[in-house]
């Protein structure tokens, strides 16, 4: 009867712990609401502050007037607009920069480029927020295998080249209303060129990522609804313009080797 | 009493009375407001929060102490402060995160109410037994901990963590190659050699020199390798306000946890009182300036208290920068008053070029102040001395191995200890006379100190006693229990015990239930008027 016991008791645990195991981790909204929470928990919603309001709460190493959530939309939750579910994408090797990137270094580097800010150090609170609010979001995900509306979009060949002389009518007619003739934003919108937006060494100064994220969702709620040949005409526009320059490239040390080649 | 405590907690505003010293007071508090800028950015790494911190401690925390204080001291960020602050509250919570910055207020908040404990027990005075040998002694231990610290920063090593230092000096000097970033190395070593020549040619801004050369060579590395090569470290923008009122997060899960950060917060606001009171009381020796202790004792616990309301963490007394008040001629807390108002005006125009200030340069600084902490002629100075060598040694090699709450822990022994030691020592002076044995005691008669006189008795068996007690300071009951025991022991043998008594003593005793068989003799007319006449 006693052994008996023991094995309804153990029963019972494992049960407990199953159950606990596959509980579903609470939303944003609810974590928001708790007046305490541990480590982890708290982590994670500092970086959603951070994800949707840089300006106020990563402002040590932005350099512009950008947050996160303009091109990761929804927070980083929307698909086909840079979603953040993509933990288990990282460690992998990018050609960017050449070696091994870790979720750390390609979140500095967002603060790098996109941000036009400062490279956090590797153990920033800010850093670490953010990659404790993507393996949040990752929840679930398997690891190596791409999420579902990872990226934006692959537009394919339309055949023709990007024409800015078309994107610059395009873009008068369905983006200057929120993002202003000279591409400064209003209000929440963000800035598109111009010395307070993202720096050519962003991603998003790619003429084929741009097109991506404009074609899968520009204008903001109406995605899609642009030709693929629009988007690339927008994005083309845009790259004509004025923007901070690529910190990884120094101009000096340019010089100092044509000077002793 | 009450009143009294009235009157410590209201500000006396004492130097509005000498506008002629208003002029110097202001000059030594710019000069203050540009030493604590570093000091506060740096100390706030060491206390794991963002530099803003920092700063809003420099700001707030000096100017609650000066307006509260009576004294020139400079307090604001305090080394040993931040780096208890950091180890105390590292494990609750990842460094720099909102809920670390929550707990570190509830930290400092504690602390602010155990020093105000202190002032309404006037425990200051406790602060005496502390020997100047443990004050160095950790001071030179915090020195230690420090240049560890800048260690990573200068290396441009990212964060691990060794249980003992000479671990972390393995993985470094074997790992070199891997781990060490030059452009960081570069800038340290820049910022270190700066800080070393300007020593010689301007010893009062040598650190402020020493800061410029290393935001010179970031500067230039930044100008010849862009920064995804260099990977280095920056300050960034500070997001600084004004005011920075801010409502510490109070609940029971916090309070709950924050149990295990009692201890640290009584380390901390001992640790923290010791040293302004060191500071205060060289300040009473050495300048004519009217100092209350327990005012200044008031004023750190109000000042640590309101810290977390103002977004900023504890601080103290800080040595260095009230030598540089002192020398410049400062008198009053007007010119820490004034520093704290200076900083405000020279972060918000020095915010943005001090974004681009690198990390490296900052550690550079920091290690520079850490190795001026471990003194070299403090250890000569003390080695005199056996007891206050030990007591130094023993502190600073317990903070090296077990950190610097340990330190202060068998700082506090230690010292504590070789108090007692000394005090229960009698000295005794024996004289043979034809008649029995004659003995001084000079010392307090307690329970400690009766195992002395026990063995000297037991030498003397078989003669007949005379204790002289004129130069007792102290008979406490275990005192008299004895000598009722030992005359009762002589009496057996035929001898007698004889003790040399003043009125009080003599009423004292008698009170205390002294046996008949001890004879109680008055100094004036006892038989060995020799003896008690004679100087001493």
């Amino acid at each position: 009867m006693a052994k008996l016991n023991i094995f309804v008791v153990l029963l019972l645990l494992l049960q407990m712990s199953v159950a606990h195991a596959q509980q579903t981790q609470p939303t944003i909204e609810q974590l928001l609401q708790e007046p305490f929470l541990d480590d982890y928990y708290s982590n994670v919603v500092h970086g959603y502050e951070i994800i949707t309001d840089s300006q106020k709460h990563a402002s040590r190493y932005v350099g512009n007037a950008l947050n996160c959530t303009n091109c990761h939309l929804q927070a980083g939750t929307q698909k086909d607009a840079l979603p953040l579910n993509v933990a288990g994408m990282y460690p992998k090797w990018r050609a960017k920069n050449g070696k091994r990137n870790g979720i750390g270094l390609r979140i500095r580097e967002c603060f790098l480029y996109s941000m036009d800010g400062i490279m956090p150090p590797e153990d920033a609170p800010e850093v670490l927020a953010i990659a404790a609010y993507i393996s949040y979001l990752s929840q679930g995900q398997v690891m190596g295998v791409e999420p579902e509306g990872r990226g934006v979009p692959t537009l394919e060949d339309t055949g023709y080249d990007p024409n800015p002389a078309n994107g610059r009518l395009v873009y008068m007619e369905q983006c200057a209303s929120c993002h202003g003739e000279q591409g400064d934003g209003i209000g929440d919108v963000p800035p598109v060129w111009g010395l307070d937006s993202y720096n050519s060494g962003a991603g998003m100064n790619r003429i084929q990522e741009a097109a991506g994220f404009i074609w899968a969702n520009m204008p903001l709620g109406n995605g899609r609804t642009l030709t693929q040949q629009q988007a690339l005409d927008v994005s083309a526009y845009l790259n004509l313009h004025l923007r901070p320059a690529d910190p990884g490239q120094s101009k000096f040390l340019k010089l100092v080797e044509d000077i002793f080649n | 009493m009450i009143s009294q405590l009235l009157k410590e907690a209201t500000p006396s505003f004492a130097w509005r009375r000498n506008p002629g010293q208003w002029r110097t007071e202001l000059v030594a508090g710019l000069i203050g407001a540009a030493l604590v800028i570093p000091q506060g950015i740096t100390f706030a790494y060491l206390a794991g929060m963002q530099p803003e911190y920092g700063l809003y401690c420099a700001i707030f925390v000096t100017l609650f102490a000066s307006v509260l204080g009576t004294s020139s001291m400079m307090s604001g960020p305090n080394t040993a402060v931040a780096i208890l602050i950091g180890t105390a509250v590292l494990p609750l919570a990842g460094r720099g995160s909102p809920v670390y910055v929550d707990f570190v207020f509830l930290l400092c908040m504690m602390v602010g109410l155990i020093q105000l404990l202190f002032w309404l027990l006037r425990a200051g005075r406790i602060f005496q037994y502390i020997s100047p040998a443990a004050i160095s002694g950790i001071s030179a231990g915090a020195g230690f901990l420090i240049v560890m610290t800048a260690l990573d920063s200068i290396l441009g090593l990212s964060s691990f963590s060794t249980t003992f230092f000479y671990e972390k000096l393995y993985v470094i000097a074997s790992d070199a190659m891997d781990l060490v970033s030059p452009y960081s190395l570069g800038i340290g070593l820049c910022t270190i050699a700066a800080g070393h020549l300007g020593r010689r040619y301007s010893p009062r801004y040598f650190l402020l020199i020493a800061l410029c050369a290393g935001y010179v060579s970031g500067l230039l590395v930044a100008f010849i390798w862009p920064q995804p090569v260099t990977e280095l470290e920056y300050l960034g923008r500070m997001p600084l306000q004004w005011l920075p009122l801010n409502v510490p997060t109070l609940n029971m899960e916090y309070l709950m946890i924050s149990t295990t950060l009692i201890p640290y917060a009584v380390a901390i606001a001992f640790i923290g009182l010791a040293q302004s009171l060191v500071i205060v009381r060289e300040l009473k020796m050495e300048t004519d300036q009217d100092i209350d202790l327990d005012k200044e004792v008031y004023a750190q616990g109000v000042a640590n208290f309101l810290a977390p309301f103002f977004s900023s963490f504890a601080g103290a007394g800080s040595f260095n920068r009230t030598k540089v008040n002192q020398r410049l001629g400062a008198r009053t807390p007007l010119s820490g008053i004034a520093a704290s108002g200076f900083v405000l005006v020279l972060i918000t125009l020095l915010g943005p070029i001090l974004t681009y200030m690198p990390m490296a340069a900052m550690a550079g600084t920091l290690f520079i102040v850490g190795v001026d902490m471990i003194k070299w002629l403090d250890i000569k100075h003390y080695a005199q001395v056996r007891s206050e060598l030990i007591i130094y040694l023993a502190t600073f090699v317990s903070i090296m191995f077990f950190g610097l709450a340990t330190g202060v822990v068998a700082a506090v022994v230690l010292s504590v200890s070789v108090f007692m030691l000394r005090i229960s020592q009698l000295e005794l002076n024996l004289e043979e006379k034809p008649s029995g044995t004659v003995m001084r005691i000079k010392g307090a008669l307690f329970f400690a100190s009766i195992s002395q006189l026990t063995e000297e008795f037991h030498r003397h068996v078989d003669e007949n006693m005379t204790v002289d007690l004129q130069y007792t300071t102290h008979i406490d009951q275990s005192a008299v229990d004895f000598f009722s025991r030992e005359a009762a022991q002589m009496a057996v043998r035929g001898k007698q015990l004889v003790l040399l008594v003043n009125a009080r003593q003599r009423q004292l005793l008698n009170t205390m239930g002294l046996s008949g068989q001890v004879t109680l003799e008055s100094l004036q007319d006892n038989i060995y008027n020799g003896v008690s006449n004679e100087k001493v």
